[in-house]
């Protein structure tokens, strides 16, 4: 009976693609992901994501949806990937969210809503 | 027979931690059982002052706090499951084993909780303090800090976060948390100490007393030993800090006689013994400097050369302009005031919005005879601070025309873990 939480990875996506030591670090992250479905770890695979220039918005201003380029935050980091992960607890979750291999990430952990507990 | 606040407070302290431990343990819900002990609390502040301590107020504690939970789940359908673990606890029974305090401990200190609100909740779960108190001692209001404390707890409950004592890896990290939540509760403890607030509680006692607890609970940790030991080499000078009429005194110019030198001696020995168990960290470093204007017979016999030894040591540990600062005060007795000058001009980016920066710069201008500046670093000094005791020095030297040589505050006084804003 595992708490699950998604992982979010943060990085700058400019300087991440500029990196020149990018191959070796997908396979480092590749590595990561291998170990943790080894050990029955991971609920959901989750998705890379292109970078954050290719975003697009929807918010509703007044009730009337407005279309805008660019993630829904401005800001030099953005979410680059997520994953979801089932473990005991959230002490679990920062262990292994403190060895993702790529230094120039930040991660943010959140607990995912379980609806059938009839929630918070 | 009644009983005194010290008393109470007192009775509290040494019985609430272990309370809310061994509840938590039974009821398996550190939310729940932070709450009947805060409830139980309340209830024995209404009765204790008029009846007196009970003979075994960890008992009556706990004994209340069931009585209030039975009443609380009776009423809580979704404590349902509680209520029979509840029923079912033994009032006889409340566990001394190290063990349960510390991962009290360490859950409320859990750092995926927000700084303030782990003195919160620690200062309620394991040291029986209430929501209005605690808001007083911080300076907010009871709303907001009750706010504070239903968030962490939601947290605890909502984002899983375990009760346990943390693994032997992780110690140092999860340490680390406790010792900067105590460090911050005893500085404001001693910060607040002026005349002003000698009514309100001791803040700085209760934080020796936890350090101490904590000592006990997990002997042999170097930074454990020497917060206390900081800690205790403030308390000793403590007596000397302010004269008859509650204005703040220098540290060249405090009654060393007054210093309690038992104390400081006690404090060399818990340093002398923190040494030994490995290389020295921060809260060494920090109590080894306290301990060598601690350890001058008079202000002219302070070995700067060994406190700036001291301070390049801490700067690898701690690269904060705040650390930088202090080290330019030693710098300057040692290398002479255009260095400390040059060293203070270089951090005057960093350090822009914080007082202690002019009030430096000020004193070193004044070494040159660059008075004008002098006052105008001065005047951005006063801007800066609230804090009354700072204020007064600092306006007697705008209106003197720089007469004090040296000091907008006792330069030795804990300020390292406030960072400027």
């Amino acid at each position: 009976m595992g708490q699950k939480y998604v992982l979010m990875f943060v990085r700058d996506d400019e300087a991440f693609l500029a990196d020149e030591a990018h191959d070796h670090t997908y396979e480092s992250i590749n590595q990561w992901f291998m170990d943790l479905g080894q050990q029955g770890k991971i609920a959901e695979t989750g998705s890379e994501l292109q970078p954050a220039r290719n975003a697009t918005t929807v918010r509703w201003s007044a009730g009337n949806p407005m279309v805008t380029d660019g993630p829904f935050m401005e800001s030099k980091e953005t979410v680059a990937g997520f994953t979801t992960i089932e473990v005991n607890d959230l002490d679990e979750a920062i262990a292994i969210a403190k060895r993702w291999p790529a230094k120039d990430h930040a991660i943010e952990i959140r607990p995912i809503v379980d609806h059938e507990q009839n929630g918070s | 027979m009644s009983a005194t606040v010290e008393a109470i407070s007192a009775a509290f302290r040494d019985e609430a931690g272990a309370v809310c431990a061994s509840l938590t343990r039974q009821l398996g819900d550190l939310d729940l059982a932070e709450d009947l002990v805060q409830d139980a609390i309340v209830v024995a502040l209404q009765r204790w002052p008029r009846d007196g301590v009970p003979d075994r107020p960890g008992a009556w504690l706990l004994q209340t706090a069931r009585h209030r939970g039975i009443d609380r789940l009776r009423r809580e359908a979704r404590y349902r499951d509680k209520l029979q673990a509840l029923s079912a606890v033994d009032v006889e029974v409340i566990s001394r084993e190290p063990d349960e305090r510390l991962r009290l401990i360490f859950t409320c200190c859990h750092p995926a909780i927000a700084r303030e609100a782990q003195i919160a909740l620690t200062l309620r779960a394991v040291m029986g303090m209430t929501t209005p108190e605690i808001a007083r001692a911080f300076l907010v209001s009871e709303t907001t800090m009750g706010q504070r404390i239903v968030r962490a707890k939601r947290k605890i409950v909502e984002a899983h976060i375990p009760y346990r004592i943390p693994a032997r890896e992780e110690l140092p990290e999860r340490l680390g948390e406790v010792l900067a939540m105590l460090y911050l509760v005893y500085n404001e403890g001693f910060l607040s100490s002026g005349p002003d607030r000698a009514t309100s509680r001791d803040l700085s006692a209760d934080a020796i007393w936890l350090c101490e607890l904590v000592n006990a609970l997990l002997p042999d940790q170097q930074e454990v030993l020497a917060l206390l030991a900081l800690m205790k080499l403030h308390e000793a000078r403590r007596a000397s800090r302010f004269d008859a009429r509650g204005s703040v005194i220098l540290l060249q110019d405090q009654d060393r006689a007054l210093w309690d030198h038992a104390a400081i001696a006690e404090a060399g020995a818990l340093l002398e013994r923190a040494r030994r168990l490995g290389a020295p960290g921060a809260y060494w470093l920090q109590a080894a400097i306290a301990a060598c204007h601690a350890d001058a017979a008079t202000y002219a016999d302070t070995d700067w050369a060994q406190i700036l030894a001291l301070y390049n040591a801490l700067i690898r540990l701690m690269p904060s302009p705040v650390v930088r600062l202090n080290r330019a005060i030693a710098l300057r007795h040692v290398a002479g005031a255009a260095a400390a000058l040059e060293e203070v001009e270089a951090l005057s980016g960093d350090l822009d919005r914080y007082h202690l920066l002019h009030a430096t710069r000020a004193e070193l201008l004044r070494e040159f005879g660059r008075t004008d500046e002098a006052r105008e670093a001065d005047q951005r000094a006063l801007e800066l601070t609230n804090n009354p005791a700072e204020r007064e020095v600092l306006l007697k030297r705008i209106g003197d025309g720089g007469a004090t040589p040296e000091g907008a505050a006792d330069a030795t006084a804990p300020r390292l873990a406030r960072e400027p804003p």
